[in-house]
């Protein structure tokens, strides 16, 4: 991507005057809305009488054309149909429109001829004109903290650090409404849909130099240019995490997204040995995706592989340890001086205050957990420090002591921030899911990482672990 | 010596996209790959001769333009040790693979020497990927490669890291790390092959694959005892 184009990008991304062409009553004026509360004056452009006086009802400056806007239009949203598309953005590159996302879709992902050529002449025109055009067949382009959305739905503020770029427009939007309540804040999330003019190259590398965004993650079923990708991923993984969410892995799925995006899927082995060597992260689901930011962007950074692990119960010590283990990572014995210091604590006649710790009933009170969590991270043989907590079992004891749940979630973070160790929490299992999912998004919300099942804590910190390693041994060779 | 594209453009002009294995070795040559260098003989007096000079055991391999699969028509005889063993098999050779493949134009035999033993059998890969470009791909030979598909890749070009890591990623790594009468393979040299036949696929866009099988890996050296590159169409 050129300078202008990059300028052009940034101004459209940042904009003081957006146009959204052919927005309708029958879709609830989705994309006035989406931008409705952006730090920027919104033009709308629509010439069906049925339509205009419902976007005046919402007091916005309707116009017959983009030629008819007095100011200079820095963000096109287009949802138009099909063959109007090129007059469009025809209109667009004669205005010098910063960047235009096009909603419209029925293109190569077709199949058909007529998508097919029309895709054809659209990618002419923007060329040829050097223009950034998004998509088209995408949800446009989200940035928190000037407003711009994929839907109405999505949380806007400031403060974001994750970009996302996504083949799909579901993932984009979805990625940006659950990361909010995962305790993550998405600065950009881009739906690059078709992406015929700002390809997976352009998209990875914009991103790379974003310094807003301290991680990248993406939902990606082929690119334009697997070289530029390929090279592009290369360096910016070298600056900063990027998290590879690969749709289209087997035979069935790469035809569902010839059919959705039009890309090409080169084999899944391929795209593994580029995430491996590139120092990439791979992922495979959105759960993964979720997990694997939190550890990147709440945990401190760690290459070691020993675990010091405190369980509330016996089985679950075994659980979560299998689950560590499997992702070959360790549970340690401790020092003697850490046995001689936890075992007055973990009192518990069949309990252990050796690692894992089954505490058994013994985590009393919060300033007990602290005791205990104090002990794993000053023992020389750990590195990382996981609780696991069963709410149900820990509250019951917490609220002997006229504690709950919150005041743990304070003790919690106040050992974060004095830790030299990363942290992360297990929430699993509770009679009340509910309750589990709001004790989730509260350990969130504090900024500790918290992960919803063992094996999805013991996957996360181990991708997390070999991306740092990866990054130190690319660094040091 | 003939470079990579007086090779290619011969080939060319005589409708090919495959070339022979002495011209593929010859390829490998020119870039410092270690190979067994294959020496055309016309009748099995020449054979002899050449034998001699290199030294037992040798092997003979059926030079043909035609030909790919070499020893599918029963042009490859490895281990061959003497004079009177050599009379008795290039007339063999020649007689079975004008039955087995028909109507191939028939160049000679070609005499090379024997990769001595005790080395562990490699291969590496290099496919051209519609996306990605040149891609390389590592396993070891025989059949943990045609069974067992355990093999890894990377996309060119390779850092010394790549190699080292595409090398360790297989299954059956510790194969090459000594085992049984198998001496340790040297990475150094192993690494150094990876990343001269990444180069080579960089370097030269006309190549559409290539194949170093086998490769055998020793405690202080590598060889590449049969090879084959493919060009692109067109």
């Amino acid at each position: 991507m050129d300078k202008e184009r990059k300028a052009n990008l940034d101004r459209a991304l940042n904009p003081k005057v957006i146009a959204v062409v052919g927005d309708k009553k029958i879709t609830d004026y989705m994309w006035l809305k989406s931008v409705k509360d952006a730090k920027a004056k919104v033009y709308s452009v629509q010439i069906d009488e049925n339509d205009i006086p419902g976007i005046e009802e919402m007091g916005i400056d309707n116009r017959k054309s983009i030629s008819d806007i007095p100011e200079q239009v820095d963000y096109a949203i287009i949802a138009v149909p099909r063959p109007v598309l090129p007059f469009i953005l025809a209109d667009c590159i004669k205005n010098n429109v910063g960047a235009a996302a096009a909603f419209t879709s029925g293109f190569a992902e077709t199949g058909e001829a007529e998508g097919i050529e029309l895709q054809e002449k659209i990618i002419t025109m923007t060329s040829e004109a050097n223009f950034n055009l998004v998509g088209p067949n995408c949800m446009c382009m989200y940035h928190a903290k000037v407003g711009i959305r994929n839907t109405a739905d999505q949380w806007i503020g400031e403060g974001g650090n994750i970009g996302f770029m996504s083949n799909s427009g579901t993932h984009a939007t979805n990625f940006v409404i659950r990361a909010r309540s995962n305790g993550l804040y998405p600065a950009k999330s881009i739906s690059m849909g078709n992406s015929i003019s700002i390809d997976q190259g352009d998209w990875l590398e914009y991103l790379g130099e974003d310094p807003d965004i301290e991680v990248i993650g993406m939902y990606i079923e082929g690119t334009r240019d697997g070289r530029k990708f390929f090279e592009t991923l290369r360096e910016v993984a070298q600056k900063k995490p990027v998290v590879i969410w690969k749709g289209g892995q087997t035979k069935e799925g790469a035809r569902a997204a010839a059919s959705h995006t039009g890309h090409l899927a080169s084999d899944m082995a391929l795209w593994d040995a580029m995430i491996r060597q590139t120092g990439a992260i791979r992922v495979d689901t959105q759960d993964e995706l979720m997990d694997t930011m939190k550890a990147l962007l709440m945990m401190k950074p760690f290459t070691g592989e020993n675990m010091g692990i405190i369980a509330q119960t016996g089985g679950q010590s075994v659980l979560v340890s299998d689950a560590f283990g499997s992702e070959e990572l360790k549970v340690p014995a401790l020092t003697e001086k850490t046995h001689e210091r936890l075992r007055p604590i973990v009192t518990v006649v069949g309990g252990s205050y050796k690692n894992p710790l089954d505490v058994s009933g013994s985590l009393t009170s919060v300033e007990r957990a602290t005791e205990m969590l104090n002990g794993l991270h000053d023992d020389p043989n750990t590195d990382i420090i996981v609780m696991e907590s069963s709410i149900g079992f820990i509250q019951r004891r917490l609220e002997k002591q006229g504690q709950g749940l919150d005041t743990l979630i304070e003790g919690l973070k106040a050992f974060q921030e004095s830790s030299t160790k990363p942290f992360g929490v297990i929430a699993t299992w509770n009679q009340n899911e509910g309750e589990l999912a709001d004790f989730r998004k509260k350990v969130s919300d504090a900024g500790i990482a918290v992960f919803p099942t063992f094996q999805a804590g013991a996957g996360a910190i181990r991708k997390v672990r070999d991306y740092y390693q990866k990054k130190e041994s690319l660094g040091t060779k | 010596m003939s470079s990579f594209a007086d090779i290619s453009s011969t080939a060319r002009a005589e409708n090919r996209v495959i070339l022979t294995e002495q011209e593929s070795k010859t390829v490998l040559k020119a870039i410092n790959i270690p190979i067994t260098e294959p020496i055309l003989a016309t009748n099995s007096k020449e054979a002899a001769n050449i034998s001699s000079d290199i030294g037992f055991p040798v092997a003979l391999k059926i030079a043909s333009q035609d030909i790919t699969h070499k020893s599918d028509v029963g042009g490859v005889r490895l281990g061959i040790d003497s004079q009177e063993e050599i009379a008795e098999v290039f007339d063999q050779m020649i007689n079975t693979v004008k039955k087995e493949a028909k109507g191939s134009s028939i160049d000679g035999i070609t005499v090379q020497p024997m990769a001595p033993p005790g080395g562990v059998e490699v291969i590496i890969g290099v496919t051209r990927d519609h996306q990605f470009g040149p891609v390389i791909m590592f396993g070891l030979g025989g059949i943990a490669v045609e069974i067992l598909q355990d093999v890894s890749f990377r996309i060119a070009p390779l850092t010394p890291i790549d190699a080292e890591e595409m090398i360790k990623e297989i299954k059956g790594y510790k194969m090459l790390t000594g085992y049984r009468s198998f001496k340790p393979a040297n990475m150094d040299k192993l690494k150094d092959l990876l990343l001269k036949v990444s180069d080579l696929a960089m370097k030269e866009s006309e190549i559409s694959e290539m194949d170093l099988n086998p490769v055998f890996a020793y405690e202080n050296d590598v060889v590449a005892a049969d090879a084959r590159i493919i060009l692109t169409e067109s």
